[in-house]
């Protein structure tokens, strides 16, 4: 054998001998200076954003995960809850006494403090015996932001404890009087912590807590008042679930048992729905984020088709460049990882701030876990929208290095399409934890992303068609690149809707239905009104010159059958269920209202005998009952039944007071009812509630602009926290316009060298780039603003009915939030096109 | 021999039918010899480079690199062969920009991994006069610098074949001199094989031996 043929061999094995440190180091050297190159900056810019985002929410998630299980044993204040809209009845207290289990009882309902200065604040009343809480700790201080203590027995007969909220709202300290039902009483506490106090986390009114002892002497509550009547369990896990045993097989159908195990649904709920929805929008941006993802490894793998031709001329094997290549990327991939985990665990603060009150307890530090999300967020974002790319690069003709115009090998359409979607269906399915949601999410937002960019392609093509001699390059820069175009059209569209939906269009939704509240529109809901106190409320209106003073009684129910056929053995929906498993309150009258228009049958005589039902029309959808059926109700232990004989239709946002069910007196007027009314006070409401509130004290009185204004600042809220996410969005959107900008800067710098050798000057260059970002942040204005309009419209004209009314404030923000957004960021990104020397492009092969 | 070609063809497909590149094209080169390939532009001389070299494959015939069969080894094997015993010079100097003088010269030396790379690189780039370079960017390097560092990583692994693809082509003629000087003094010292493929009449006559190419065939 011949010394070549030996030393050939030699090197052979040398080569096949590559090691994963060699790659590895020539991974890194390419790498610590490459980093630095806009493709690579893009990419990693897209992976912080996707992962910041997914993380972010993942964060807060997890830290009011973290609050609801530490709170597990003292959510409840106990181990077992029993509740009912009525006095909890004496079997089930028999029943907790046969299982040895600790009692407490707590009554909670709505009422009116007023202060000796006459302000007044709705209230949630708590009253308690000295055994409460059964679980967990009451906390309560003598000032806001006073030392903690922990309660060691239930407020002192004639005082009262509140939340620090109120007392700022009425301008109360400890040791203030109030007036609260037929007594006055002095402020003992504030309470900084109530271990059962989010049981409703939108609680809309704050807390103020009594002595159970004083409830009967205080006049708040008579028979039919609104009130949730709690009985609190404690025991053993054992004897706990002899309760529950028993519970199940014999407690009334009106009482709900809730234990620890099930937390708190509407806590639940909440934290559920938050996630969706910011898990929604951190999708958006990992949607956009993706494509500038995309965008960024068709450059990167130009890049890397050299390298590796390069290399692979030098002897390298195929998977040796993919290896580098593999390891220089997930370097990055890795870098921008950290580096999004670390953003997203930093704004997390911000939305805990936003919407962490909500969850009514401070949030404990979260975990780690949220960064598995982060990771698995970079890792199909990189696998599903980069990999394809650059894997197949490498695989480029050798020859290219001899001959450079080689095509670059790209991945089939197929493939590129195939990964691009199976991830985004991925993280979709694992941001909404809901397979079918995420699948309907991808489906919609591929939707969204074809109209979108359909709308643009369109544009453009009416665009260029424009003869304008001002924006002629702006245009023929169009015309070459529509693709590009419109899809950055498309990115920024996508999110500036977002925040102008957000903003302008739920302004304008909340507007239009603010707008249509009639001036003398009801501005007081009167509730708990006693049979015996209806003449002299009456008068009290009149004499107010309160103009509607028709009382309307209201009877606590419980649906029992339709047609015989008993309602646990009914079929219905979501909507419907709801209604057949909790008690509901009827009414009675004899003459038809005439804000209640009869769509099917005839109202009764009013002289009738016979118990008849009156439906309203979408009820009776939801439960199923048509004219001529007959519904069973349960009114404390007595049984109702009459037949439907009209249907009629309910203006619920008039803010009068409405009934699903109304029946005829027959048959229900001889039913415990309390009366409630809803009245327009022209003037004077403080003085009116004041008095109606000293004359009558067991009456609440609904400020409804007052849960109004809570309503919307709920909604503000979050609306805020989701417009907070979507800002991830709007960078994503940005990084995708800097990313199809760089795909275009060779040809770019090509044709700014040759202006510019041929005379143009630099201020020439300069104008036609702001001309073109201008009219393309223009269009993507228009789109966005055009399309947030017409969400706006469908919604308050098709889906809330109301007038919609043309708002030219969304285009004039969109279009100059388009314009000002797109000329910003394309301007930076082809700033290097402009301070390029001429002559280092045309002499360069680049 | 370094190199045996045997009724080599190359042909692509194009929208007008078929396009032949190399017409029969039969060679062969002896170890430390030195050949002239030119020829009008589109003639071939480039395809023909990257056939000899490996980089590219024939469609018909046979090529023998370093005695190995190109012809029956797919791109892995092709490079395998190339590996730390043949060097390259191109005319637009094709380093990797990302890589310093002194990284780009070492890269043949690992990808074949051979040891002692970084003393081995610095020392070629000594012999080509850029002792101060060693951590410039190619950016940061003139045309001939880089071409010098290019010529550096050719040789560094010594091979026993360079094939170079119009060296002075991106050049001014003084620097072009110089870099054909460096490029011969090299070959001679380690009694390299030289392909080389140029327009420049005066390059070509210092070869050993110069062949023509018109139409895809060697005259």
């Amino acid at each position: 054998m011949s010394s070549d043929a030996t030393d050939l061999q030699l090197l052979r094995k040398s080569a096949h001998r590559s090691s994963l440190k060699r790659d590895f180091g020539l991974a890194w050297r390419q790498l610590r200076r490459e980093f630095r190159l806009s493709e690579y900056l893009v990419l990693i810019f897209a992976l912080v954003l996707s992962v910041a985002a997914v993380t972010s929410v993942g964060f807060f998630a997890n830290r009011v995960e973290r609050a609801m299980a530490a709170q597990a044993a003292t959510l409840l204040a106990a181990d077992a809850v029993v509740s009912s809209p009525a006095p909890i009845t004496s079997d089930i207290y028999q029943q907790a006494a046969e299982q040895s289990l600790q009692t407490a009882e707590v009554t909670e309902f709505p009422s009116v403090v007023l202060t000796e200065d006459g302000e007044t604040a709705l209230v949630s009343v708590k009253a308690v015996g000295a055994e409460y809480p059964l679980r967990g700790e009451l906390k309560l201080a003598t000032e806001v932001y006073g030392a903690e203590q922990t309660a060691a027995d239930a407020p002192s007969s004639g005082a009262v404890w509140i939340e620090p909220r109120l007392a700022s709202t009425l301008q109360v300290d400890v040791g203030d009087r109030l007036i609260f039902g037929d007594s006055t009483v002095t402020l003992e506490r504030l309470i900084t912590f109530e271990p059962d106090g989010s049981v409703d986390a939108f609680q809309l009114a704050p807390r103020l807590m009594m002595n159970a002892a004083d409830l009967s002497a205080s006049g708040l509550l008579g028979e039919g008042s609104r009130a949730r009547y709690r009985l609190l369990l404690a025991g053993s896990e054992s004897q706990i679930d002899s309760f529950v045993s028993w519970f199940d097989a014999n407690a009334d159908a009106s009482l709900q048992l809730q234990t620890v195990e099930e937390g708190r649904p509407a806590v639940r709920s909440a934290l559920v729905n938050a996630r969706r929805f910011l898990g929604l929008a951190a999708a958006v941006a990992v949607l956009l984020s993706a494509a500038a993802v995309a965008l960024a490894a068709r450059q990167i793998a130009e890049r890397d088709m050299n390298t590796g031709s390069l290399m692979r001329t030098f002897g390298a094997s195929g998977s040796t460049v993919l290896r580098v290549v593999l390891i220089r990327l997930s370097l990055i991939a890795l870098a921008a990882t950290l580096a999004g985990c670390i953003i997203g665990y930093l704004v997390q603060f911000g939305l805990t701030a936003l919407l962490g009150q909500w969850f009514a307890t401070d949030l404990p530090a979260a975990t780690l876990t949220p960064l598995i999300g982060g990771f698995m967020c970079a890792v199909l974002a990189f696998v599903g929208f980069c990999l394809p790319s650059l894997v197949r690069a490498i695989d480029t003709p050798v020859l290219q290095v001899l001959r450079r115009d080689l095509p670059m090998a790209r991945p089939s359409a197929l493939v590129a399409l195939t990964s691009a979607v199976a991830a985004l269906a991925l993280l979709l399915i694992w941001l909404t934890r809901d397979w079918q949601l995420g699948g309907l999410l991808l489906l919609g937002m591929l939707l969204v992303a074809a109209v979108l960019m359909g709308i643009s392609r369109l544009l453009v093509a009416l665009s260029v068609r424009v003869r304008s001699a001002y924006l002629r390059r702006a245009l023929e820069s169009l015309r070459r690149r529509p693709e590009s175009v419109s899809l950055q059209i498309t990115a920024f569209s996508v999110g500036l809707l977002a925040i102008l939906l957000l903003t302008l269009v739920r302004n304008d939704v909340l507007g239009a239905w603010q707008r249509q509240i009639p001036d003398d529109a009801p501005n007081f809901f009167l509730v708990n009104i006693q049979p015996d106190e209806v003449p002299q409320v009456k008068s009290f209106l009149s004499e107010r010159g309160v103009q509607n003073d028709t009382l309307y009684p209201m009877i606590r129910a419980r649906l029992e059958s339709i047609n015989d056929q008993p309602v646990t053995d009914i079929k219905f929906d979501e909507h419907g269920q709801r209604f057949a498993e909790r008690d509901f309150n009827l009414s009675y009258l004899a003459e038809q209202r005439p804000d209640n228009k009869i769509l099917e049958g005839e109202w009764w005589d009013e002289q009738t005998d016979s118990p008849q039902f009156s439906v309203e029309e979408d009820f009776a959808g939801d439960i199923g009952v048509e004219i001529g059926d007959q519904m069973q109700f349960r009114v404390a232990d007595k049984i109702v039944t009459g037949e439907i004989t009209n249907l009629r239709e309910v203006d619920w946002e008039s803010f009068a007071v409405n009934f699903f069910v109304v029946g005829t007196p027959a048959g229900l007027d001889d039913k415990p009812a309390s009366f409630v009314s809803s009245v327009y006070v022209p003037t004077g409401q403080g003085e009116f509630v004041r008095d109606l509130v000293s004359q009558f004290s067991g009456i609440t009185a609904l400020e409804i602009g007052t849960m109004i204004e809570r309503v919307t600042g709920i909604i503000d809220r979050a609306a805020l926290a989701v417009q907070y996410v979507f800002v991830f969005t709007l960078l994503a959107g940005l990084l995708v316009l800097w990313a199809s900008v760089l795909a275009s800067r060779r040809e770019r710098f090509r044709e700014a060298a040759i202006l510019r050798a041929l005379g143009a000057s630099r201020t020439y260059l300069a104008a036609s780039t702001t001309r073109e970002f201008a009219l393309i942040g223009l269009l993507a204005g228009l789109v966005a603003s055009t399309i947030a309009a017409l969400i706006g419209w469908v919604i308050i004209e098709r889906v809330m009915e109301f007038t919609y009314e043309f708002n030219g404030w969304l285009w004039v923000t969109g279009v100059l939030a388009g314009v000002l957004g797109v000329l910003i960021a394309g301007k930076l990104a082809t700033r290097p096109v402009l301070n390029q020397l001429p002559i280092a492009v045309l002499q360069s092969q680049v | 021999m370094i190199i045996t070609a045997r009724n080599v063809c190359k042909s692509v497909s194009t929208g007008e039918g078929e396009l032949t590149i190399l017409d029969n094209v039969n060679l062969q080169l002896a170890a430390g010899e030195v050949l002239a390939i030119v020829g009008p532009s589109g003639s071939g001389k480039s395809t023909l480079l990257g056939v000899l070299a490996g980089l590219d494959s024939a469609t018909s015939g046979t090529v023998k690199l370093l005695d190995q069969p190109l012809h029956d080894l797919d791109e892995d094997g092709r490079a395998a062969v190339r590996a730390g015993a043949v060097g390259f010079v191109f005319q637009s100097f094709q380093l990797l920009p990302g890589l310093s003088a002194l990284e780009n010269v070492m890269l043949p030396l690992e990808l074949a991994n051979i040891a002692d790379a970084r003393s081995r690189a610095q020392q070629q780039l000594e012999l080509v006069g850029l002792q101060h370079r060693l951590g410039h960017l190619p950016a940061q390097l003139s045309g001939g610098e880089q071409q010098r560092v290019a010529v550096a990583r050719a040789f560094v692994a010594t091979p026993s074949v360079l094939f170079a693809d119009e060296p002075t082509g991106n050049l001014d003629q003084a620097t072009g001199n110089t870099i054909v000087e460096l490029m011969f003094q090299l070959r001679a010292e380690h009694n390299t094989a030289l392909v080389l493929v140029t327009h420049d009449q005066n390059l070509a006559s210092r070869c050993d031996r110069l062949l023509s190419m018109h139409d895809g065939q060697l005259q």
